[in-house]
């Protein structure tokens, strides 16, 4: 079935803390709906030997799991925003040095990965560290009558046919990292990048927002 | 990654100050930092905030044959985790001293203190029984972790609830929190830690060491201990020789602070319960500091999505704007299959367009407006012969001859020789 | 100047605003240097959070847009983490001697390098007498991102300067590096406030770790504890606890 015309879209009402944590470098905690992560990032800091890079820091990307230790599923959201960051950042400034960036799943109420990533660009904005541009996520569900739901919860991830996460830039809006599961056509996938790319000016109006407000009482 | 090292300075001072009785943080010598106990959204969750060290606890279960040597009992689990979060000493996967340390204690402050009717957790005897596990996640390190987890633990397990199960013969039901509420795991007493640490081989004592305080420490003395003055454990490290009336003086110290933190903790437990019964929002979301100006919220917002579909329908319209011959493989030797636009081995040929799956209208735009800053670029330069071995002369776009001709000079890529090939350049 | 007078012209609208990453500042087509006009185009410089990207000024921090006259702009951000700068003085902590060196922690990504000879009146016989464990404020001789930076406690004329091995007595706080630039700030308002409160030393490194010495254990802590609060909190805010402290503890 072909998806209908987007009509049930929405973002769930998203809140983020910056600095909140006083040991990392840079730290947040983004929340959307009942999803939660906690982020922070420490560095540049000293490198492994083992993991030393010689014209670009080392990142690192830790996600931790509520229950019980890392999995394949951890180690692919991982690899997701570790790609995303690595674009996004300017690691050549900091030849020979390690970032290490921490995802805590604080509560998993659907859209996890996209919450990971919006997470971890506050915390790395709060940070401070060398950024080309900023980075948001977006998850859209395809309902199984073809309804494009984007920012689902864990309900409507489960019922739904396919879900993706896409993470947009914000120069261009463009597509910096995808993630799918299940079936979708072309025009669908095409449709989710056009509806993902206008929920993350709301995201990314928000980043401006929240910085805007912590820089009020220095300006 | 290294911890800070800590400065000479610091540690003379940190005992000047408590030679004169002053700490750090303005506290007195018995007193505990400020302690804030919420709720997560899930049953089971908590958040500890001990000054500024943050845990998070969480208990799960599951059914799993029980023990052989214990039929009829259910399964405690703890673990406690170190998260890199924490601490930039942490490490992730790596059991250290302290980790083992910390398990161990949390498992004699609840297990081995026998708080948890374990009973209660068996369903079918010598079959099924209830595993509860506990993980206790270090969210940032600013000393007394130990506090902080048991804190958390114990209220998150009292806070937890288990899926109801009926057994009907052989067959057993787990029932989902829809069809039979959920039970509460049946508590005894609820242990609290509270950690001494001492100084100058004893003679200083403080309550609920700060993390520049914990490594000036020369040992910590850490109690266990229920409302009802019952003592459930008790651990000293840092080989310090301590003296009868010292523990006994701690214990003392640690009856009054656990019922004042049990308090804290019944009072949370009401206050997650009136919340959860009003139907109102609860969970880490709405512990959110609204007035911080580090922090900030926004409600439900709609996507405008009305052109939408458009959008998607024309730039699938364009992407398959390139006929879409269905190539028929040719096989130019047998053994060899060849399926593709041009059908020719490229290798050697001096101009190769990769075209791209996507590769929509934008991109052709592009492609056009690249051209004409090279041209910008280039006017006046000189036409550079690269000293590669292959010319790395590209023409863009054959189709448009009288464009290409302009642009015919060199361009060099840096980087990759690989890159020779590709005719789209990042913009 | 006409040709660039466009870009600077909107930078300097925005300074006092906040930027985050990706904000950019474009060159217009017609203000691209044309290579016919002789007249040089007036030179921008860039400070921390800005770079440029070919004809662009890129925003690579979030933060406040600053400005200095003539045309230097920088982004003021607050963050913890300290990154070495050359001819920057900081507060290090000697964690090892190897060989004719010191191994000194800054709170960088990697140990600076401290000469014995860096020292004021230092020779290869007269050892300074610095120890493991010691603070030194010392300044910046290489700070590059490529090479291991290399620490000196004296200036160009062979003088201490005010560097050295220093901190008997006093307290070493963290600090976050927004707020120490605020305290060097010729004319520092937060200075100037603590000045009326009780006499008292500070030693501030541009690495965020301030050192803090008072008459007393008590002046001490309380001024620690007002500068690690200060960061949060507007002028009006600050000035009202410094007052409450004043009334308190004297």
């Amino acid at each position: 079935m072909e998806v209908s015309a987007p009509s049930n879209v929405s973002l769930r009402e998203f809140g983020c803390e910056q600095s909140l944590l006083s040991r990392p470098d840079g730290s947040a905690s983004f929340v959307q709906g009942d999803t939660s992560v906690m982020a922070g990032v420490y560095g540049p800091a000293e490198v492994k030997v083992s993991k030393e890079i010689y014209d670009r820091a080392t990142l690192e990307v830790l996600v931790q799991p509520k229950v019980g230790l890392p999995s394949v599923r951890e180690r692919s959201q991982e690899q997701c925003v570790r790609e995303t960051c690595e674009e996004a950042l300017l690691l050549t400034l900091h030849p020979r040095s390690s970032l290490t960036l921490v995802l805590q799943v604080l509560h998993d109420d659907g859209s996890l990965l996209s919450c990971c990533l919006n997470a971890a660009c506050m915390a790395l904005m709060d940070a401070g560290l060398p950024m080309s541009c900023l980075f948001c996520g977006v998850t859209c569900a395809i309902s199984a009558y073809g309804q494009i739901i984007t920012d689902p919860t864990s309900a409507q991830e489960k019922e739904s046919r396919a879900l993706m996460t896409f993470a947009i830039d914000s120069k261009e809006r463009k597509v910096m990292m995808s993630s799918t599961k299940g079936s979708f056509s072309v025009h669908e996938l095409q449709q989710c990048v056009a509806v993902s790319q206008r929920a993350s000016e709301r995201i990314f109006q928000f980043y401006r927002d929240s910085v805007r407000r912590r820089y009020s009482k220095s300006l | 990654m290294k911890e800070t090292p800590l400065s000479a300075c610091e540690r003379d001072f940190i005992l000047k100050a408590i030679e004169e009785k002053k700490r750090l943080d303005g506290r007195q010598t018995y007193d505990y930092r400020k302690i804030k106990i919420s709720f997560g959204t899930d049953y089971g969750c908590c958040f500890v905030d001990l000054g500024q060290t943050r845990v998070m606890a969480q208990v799960s279960c599951e059914l799993v044959a029980p023990k052989e040597s214990r039929p009829n009992e259910g399964i405690m689990f703890f673990n406690i985790e170190l998260s890199p979060l924490a601490s930039p000493a942490f490490e992730q996967g790596r059991q250290s001293e302290l980790s083992v340390k910390l398990n161990r204690q949390l498992e004699r402050c609840l297990r081995n203190s026998k708080c948890i009717d374990t009973e209660s957790l068996c369903v079918v005897s010598g079959e099924k029984v209830w595993q509860i596990r506990v993980d206790v996640h270090m969210l940032n390190n600013d000393g007394n972790l130990m506090d902080a987890s048991s804190i958390a633990a114990i209220a998150a397990l009292c806070h937890f609830r288990r899926p109801d199960v009926a057994v009907q013969g052989e067959e057993v039901t787990v029932y989902s929190p829809e069809e039979r509420d959920p039970i509460p795991l049946s508590i005894y007493h609820m242990p609290i830690s509270v950690s001494f640490s001492f100084f100058q081989q004893g003679t200083y004592l403080l309550v609920d060491p700060c993390e520049r305080e914990e490594r000036v420490m020369d040992g910590l003395l850490m109690i266990a201990m229920n409302k009802h003055r019952e003592i459930c454990s008790i651990q000293s490290s840092g080989g310090i020789m301590l003296l009868k009336e010292q523990v006994m003086r701690c214990s003392k110290i640690a009856s009054v602070k656990v019922s004042e933190i049990t308090e804290l903790i019944s009072k949370a437990l009401m206050n997650d319960k009136t919340a959860r019964k009003a139907g109102g929002r609860c969970g880490f979301a709405e512990s959110m500091p609204q007035e911080r100006i580090t922090a900030l919220k926004v409600d439900e917002t709609p996507v405008e999505t009305a052109d939408v579909t458009e959008k998607a329908s024309s730039i699938i319209k364009e992407a398959e704007a390139p006929p879409p011959t269905a190539p028929s493989p040719v096989v130019p030797v047998p053994g060899v299959g060849q399926v593709g636009l041009g059908l020719q081995n490229t290798w050697g040929v001096e101009e190769e367009e990769e075209l791209e799956e996507f590769s929509s209208g934008d991109d052709v735009e592009e492609v056009t407006k690249m051209e004409e800053d090279e041209r910008k670029n280039t006017k006046g330069d000189v036409v550079e012969i690269s000293d590669s071995e292959e010319e790395e002369v590209v023409i863009l776009h054959p189709e448009k001859p009288q464009k290409a001709e302009n642009v015919k000079s060199s361009f060099h890529q840096k980087g990759a020789p690989s890159s020779k090939k590709k005719t789209k350049q990042k913009p | 100047m006409s040709t660039t007078g466009g870009m600077f012209a909107v930078l300097k609208e925005k300074v006092g605003q906040v930027l985050v990453p990706g904000d950019e500042f474009c060159f217009g087509a017609e203000e691209t240097i044309s290579l016919s006009e002789s007249a040089k185009p007036e030179r921008a410089v860039c400070g921390p959070g800005l770079r440029r990207s070919g004809d662009r000024l890129v925003v690579m921090k979030s933060g406040v847009l600053r400005h200095k006259p003539p045309l230097t702009f920088w982004i003021d951000s607050q963050q913890k983490r300290y990154v070495a700068t050359k001819g920057e003085t900081v507060i290090g902590i000697v964690t090892a001697r190897a060989g004719d060196t010191f191994r000194v922690d800054f709170g960088g990504s990697e140990l600076a390098s401290l000469s014995y000879l860096a020292f004021e009146g230092a020779t290869k016989r007269n050892r300074p007498n610095v120890q493991v464990g010691d603070l030194v404020f010392a300044q910046f001789l290489i700070a590059n991102k490529d090479m291991e930076p290399e620490l000196v406690c004296i200036d160009g004329s062979g003088r201490a300067n005010g560097m050295g091995a220093f901190g008997a007595g006093g307290l070493l706080i963290k600090v976050s590096l927004g707020l120490v630039r605020r305290l060097l700030a010729p004319n520092s308002d937060i200075r100037l406030d603590l000045e009326q409160l009780f006499p008292c030393e500070l030693v501030v490194g541009m690495n965020g770790r301030v050192w803090v010495r008072a008459s007393s254990v008590q002046q001490t802590l309380i001024v620690a504890n007002l500068l690690q609060s200060c960061d949060t909190m507007t002028t009006q805010q600050r000035q009202q606890l410094f007052r409450r402290v004043q009334q308190g503890a004297l």
